[in-house]
């Protein structure tokens, strides 16, 4: 496994990983320029997804906000937060992910959903499509189905 | 070793991985989402997902070896870990995770 080096100046943070793959970076994280400053709330119990997309999001300037079960969800959404684009995972403690969403969606919420999971089945998707969710992406959620969203919601 | 040396083998190591099918694209996202004001991030990425990970295989190591398994169980932890493994970029482990879910589906013990 990998080792964890002693010392490291910052210039070389990135030599430490690379691995041929730097000159495509640029492609890799396409670049956009946002001209709002747009909020998201992801609800994921899974903490390496969670974190993932978080800093995802942050890179592109969107300002996020992460809960790991249902009941945190519906509890911020119902106190008024507002948020431009929410997303869920589909398998959630306490409450499902489908249950969540159609809560989230009873209390009113008009804002963008996302609904990111790993294996799905095609029932699984209508039923997420029928009640309200705008988009479903199977893991993992990559620039690529990302990038046009937040373009849309940033009315570009 | 000193710590060129160290690097050198580093890369090496993460490029066989790539090239073997071990890791795949997401993970040079991953990659690229490292920077000055998030120097570590890689490395605690790797770290929370590896503790997950052993975490989940354990439970659907155990829930396997009761007399009866308890498929939909088994599933939801399946379902975790090709998440995780999918969002980090670990693709043997993905596709290990969907041949595992597929063996569920079937209620076959032995696949």
């Amino acid at each position: 496994m990998a080792h964890t080096l002693p010392s490291s100046d910052q210039s070389s943070d990135q030599d430490k990983w690379d691995s041929g793959g730097l000159e495509c970076k640029g492609q890799l994280l396409i670049k956009i320029v946002m001209r709002n400053r747009l909020t998201a709330l992801v609800v994921d119990g899974d903490t390496t997804c969670w974190v993932l997309e978080q800093e995802l999001l942050h890179s592109y300037g969107v300002q996020t906000l992460g809960v790991d079960n249902s009941r945190d969800a519906v509890d911020l959404i119902a106190s008024d937060a507002e948020f431009n684009l929410i997303i869920i995972e589909k398998i959630l403690p306490v409450l499902n992910g489908l249950a969540v969403t159609r809560q989230i969606c009873e209390i009113g919420v008009r804002c963008k959903m996302l609904e990111v999971t790993a294996c799905s089945r095609e029932s699984e998707r209508q039923a997420f499509l029928a009640i309200g969710v705008d988009v479903f992406i199977e893991r993992p959620l990559d620039p690529e189905h990302l990038v046009p969203i937040l373009r849309e919601l940033d009315g570009q | 070793m000193d710590l060129a040396a160290l690097k050198t083998q580093l890369k090496n190591f993460v490029q066989s991985m790539f090239e073997e099918g071990v890791l795949d694209n997401q993970f040079s996202q991953i990659q690229a989402l490292q920077d000055s004001t998030n120097p570590n991030f890689v490395e605690e990425v790797i770290t929370l997902f590896c503790n997950d990970a052993e975490r989940i295989i354990n439970e659907i190591n155990r829930n396997l070896g009761y007399q009866n398994v308890d498929f939909s169980n088994l599933d939801s932890y399946v379902h975790q870990l090709k998440g995780s493994s999918s969002s980090i970029g670990a693709n043997r482990l993905k596709l290990a995770c969907a041949n595992l879910r597929q063996a569920s589906d079937e209620r076959n013990k032995e696949g």
